[in-house]
């Protein structure tokens, strides 16, 4: 009776050790839409059922203040193992030393997974790209046909983008050509600096050529006096929500947005006929040749300071692995999976508005990663406020510009 | 007497540590910072005196931000102020629905103001009603809407501030109206004086205390103009107030605290040099009536 006890009690204690010993891991994160949540944890159950030894607590996070909340949790030093981090927030966090060096991990993954660029800083890699996110041309179908545009004769370069919105704007009153920004702050460069990109231009030049600031090259200025010929003969003026709001009532006939609107379309049931497109290149030099598109994305990042680093990477692997991704883009009408094997699902290849993603990722440029990007950015915003919206010059509005942002560089 | 002082100290130690360690605490420290150059991310910083204070001084962000904070107090405080006083008056005399009235010009005041930026930023846009009212009396709107151009988007957030407020300040009036003694007015009517006359030589100097309250209040409150901003514009077209500016520099892009704790002070100094200006000049009148 006594030996009986003796094993029970010696069970109890070696399985409450058991208990104890499991590892806890903190994931915090920004898919809060009921539409994903369940997804977000079943995919978590999966992985804790799968790895019986690791707990993960979920936490949420909101685009209000997260960014906020990571970087407070960060400095005092209590950040979450993994983290979910926007593209422009990785150089910021790695170049301060929060993030795991994840460069030995996925060197087998390099050829697997696109986004590599904006997780690599100085030469390691912060984070394992997610879901990445890049703009396409979204044509209102009926618009164009009352302009006298076929399907077959939509805009493959700036000229006859410029004639297609203009044809469009001069259907009526109430009907405009082109959805154009407000200079909303951290918002207007993504819609611009496309424009620069898809004229050969760009911010700096290469790190082999110097790392120069050339935001005031005659190749820059030809793409913001462009965009404002848009915005001035043919722009309906708004925020993104108001463009894309005004697009969905059929007053706008050309826009660029992401594949959040294939989401709100399918999600409100909108009767609108209308079709996407990759961004048209500008044909400044003769050639047609493919529009470059913003990209952005999701990334899993490894907290330097973690406790439980190896259960912390089986998460983010797991989470990240083509199959997941593919659950989270059907649950959540993601239209960019940073898994090459997922972008080749049928899922993806069955829609052709989803393949224009998919298409567009391969002409899709990243801003430079810089942890001092969000001053740059916002200089580049101000250029092109003062140029679109007030009275300076292109040449002027960029010259302050690149004067600044060399200012910015020597801090 | 005492054993009376430890008991009473002992009685509010609960509210003075909470007081030392959430207002006093975080106000001195935040004077320290400020004179460092502690950025939220980077580990370590270093003491840089003046520095955050001249280099702000210099930065056309801050003073522009500082330079519409300016505008926005000076815009509305004294419009707020008479539209508040005047409709004291009006509901301060007997009619018919007087109550109605009064909860009315107040029911904004109690209504959240990221719902009203809210419902103000759709009147405000392009085709809206505003837009749709200046038509019908022959003035030409913004193009884009009244956010989205630089000659009207601070007037217009000033405009639906001075809606919010005037309902709050009007029922302060009708308190400091109340309080005047009607043996005053009747004594005034008994020696012929007309109701303009009793205006200026009874009700305005004896609500001078109130309508102090109600600017200082109003100042400091207009100092801090955030939310506003924050909803209606994010600051573009020449919005970014002064407590925007310190939300900008210290809670995102590139956290920089340091930054941020002198911009916060040096606000501090200007509605502290502002609220003495005011205090003094309102004194001064008082004791010449």
């Amino acid at each position: 009776m006594r030996l009986t006890m003796l094993i029970l009690i010696v069970a109890i204690l070696l399985s409450s050790q058991a208990i104890l010993a499991k590892d806890t891991i903190e994931w915090w994160q920004f898919w809060t839409d009921p539409a994903i949540k369940p997804t977000m944890e079943s995919m978590v159950e999966e992985f804790e059922q799968a790895n019986p030894d690791i707990d993960v607590k979920l936490t949420d996070l909101t685009w209000a203040n997260g960014h906020e909340k990571i970087a407070i949790a960060f400095a005092s030093g209590s950040g979450p193992d993994v983290v979910e981090l926007g593209s422009d927030w990785i150089a910021q966090f790695a170049a301060n030393g929060h993030l795991a060096d994840l460069s030995s991990e996925i060197a087998a993954d390099s050829n697997d997974f696109d986004g590599w660029g904006m997780a690599t800083y100085q030469g390691a890699v912060y984070g394992q790209p997610w879901i990445l996110g890049t703009r396409v041309l979204y044509v209102n179908l009926d618009l164009a046909e009352r302009a006298g545009h076929g399907t077959n004769y939509l805009p493959a370069d700036w000229i006859k983008l410029l004639r297609r919105t203009r044809d469009i704007h001069l259907l009526g009153d109430d009907i405009y050509g082109w959805g154009s920004n407000t200079p909303e702050k951290h918002r207007l460069y993504k819609k611009f600096l496309p424009f620069v990109w898809s004229n050969r231009a760009d911010v700096f030049t290469s790190e082999d050529e110097g790392n120069y600031c050339v935001i005031s090259s005659r190749h820059v200025i030809e793409a913001m006096s462009f965009y404002k010929l848009l915005h001035d003969s043919c722009g309906y003026v708004g925020s993104q929500r108001n463009i894309e709001d005004a697009f969905l009532d059929g007053k706008i006939g050309y826009i660029i947005s992401g594949d959040w609107l294939l989401k709100r379309i399918k999600l409100e049931k909108r009767d609108i006929n209308f079709t996407t497109l990759l961004i048209p290149g500008s044909g400044t030099d003769g050639k047609v040749t493919a529009g470059k598109s913003f990209l952005g994305g999701e990334f899993l990042a490894v907290n330097s300071a973690s406790d439980n680093p190896e259960a912390a990477k089986k998460l983010v692997d797991f989470i990240t692995q083509p199959k997941n991704q593919v659950r989270f883009c059907k649950a959540n009408h993601s239209a960019n999976p940073s898994s090459r094997a997922a972008q080749e699902d049928e899922y993806f290849v069955s829609d052709p508005n989803l393949q224009t993603f998919i298409v567009q990722l391969r002409y899709a440029v990243h801003p430079p990663v810089d942890p001092n990007w969000v001053y740059i950015e916002e200089e580049i915003e101000k250029a092109v406020e003062a140029f679109v919206f007030g009275t300076t010059s292109a040449a002027t509005a960029l010259y302050n510009a690149s004067v600044n942002i060399n200012k910015i560089r020597e801090k | 007497m005492r054993r009376s002082g430890l008991g009473g100290l002992a009685l509010t130690s609960p509210w003075v540590a909470t007081f030392a360690l959430f207002w006093v605490f975080p106000v001195l420290y935040s004077l320290y910072i400020g004179c460092t150059d502690y950025r939220l991310l980077v580990q370590g910083y270093e003491w840089v005196g003046l520095d955050n204070y001249r280099q702000l001084l210099n930065d056309p962000d801050f003073t522009g931000a500082l330079k519409n904070t300016f505008i926005f107090v000076l815009g509305t405080i004294p419009i707020t102020t008479v539209v508040a006083l005047v409709m004291a008056l009006l509901v301060n005399r007997r009619f018919k629905g007087r109550t109605i009235f009064r909860s009315a010009f107040f029911i904004p005041s109690i209504t959240s103001m990221v719902v009203v930026a809210l419902i103000f930023t759709s009147l405000y846009e392009r085709g809206g009603y505003i837009a749709l009212l200046a038509e019908l009396v022959g003035l030409t709107p913004p193009q884009h809407g009244f956010l989205f151009d630089s000659s009207t988007a601070l007037y217009s957030i000033m405009a639906m501030d001075i809606w919010m407020s005037v309902g709050y300040y009007m029922l302060i009036f009708v308190a400091g109206l109340k309080a005047i003694p009607d043996e005053l007015y009747e004594a005034a009517e008994i020696s012929g004086a007309s109701t303009v006359r009793q205006f200026f030589s009874i009700t305005l100097p004896l609500l001078r205390p109130v309508a102090l309250f109600v600017i200082v209040i109003n100042s400091i409150k207009s100092f801090q103009v955030f939310v506003e901003i924050f909803v209606m514009t994010k600051g573009s077209f020449d919005t970014s107030t002064a407590v925007y500016f310190v939300y900008e520099e210290g809670l995102t892009t590139a956290f920089r605290i340091g930054y941020a704790s002198a911009a916060a002070y040096l606000l501090f100094a200007t509605i502290a040099l502002f609220s003495v200006c005011q205090f003094l000049l309102m004194r001064r009148r008082m004791t010449t009536w």
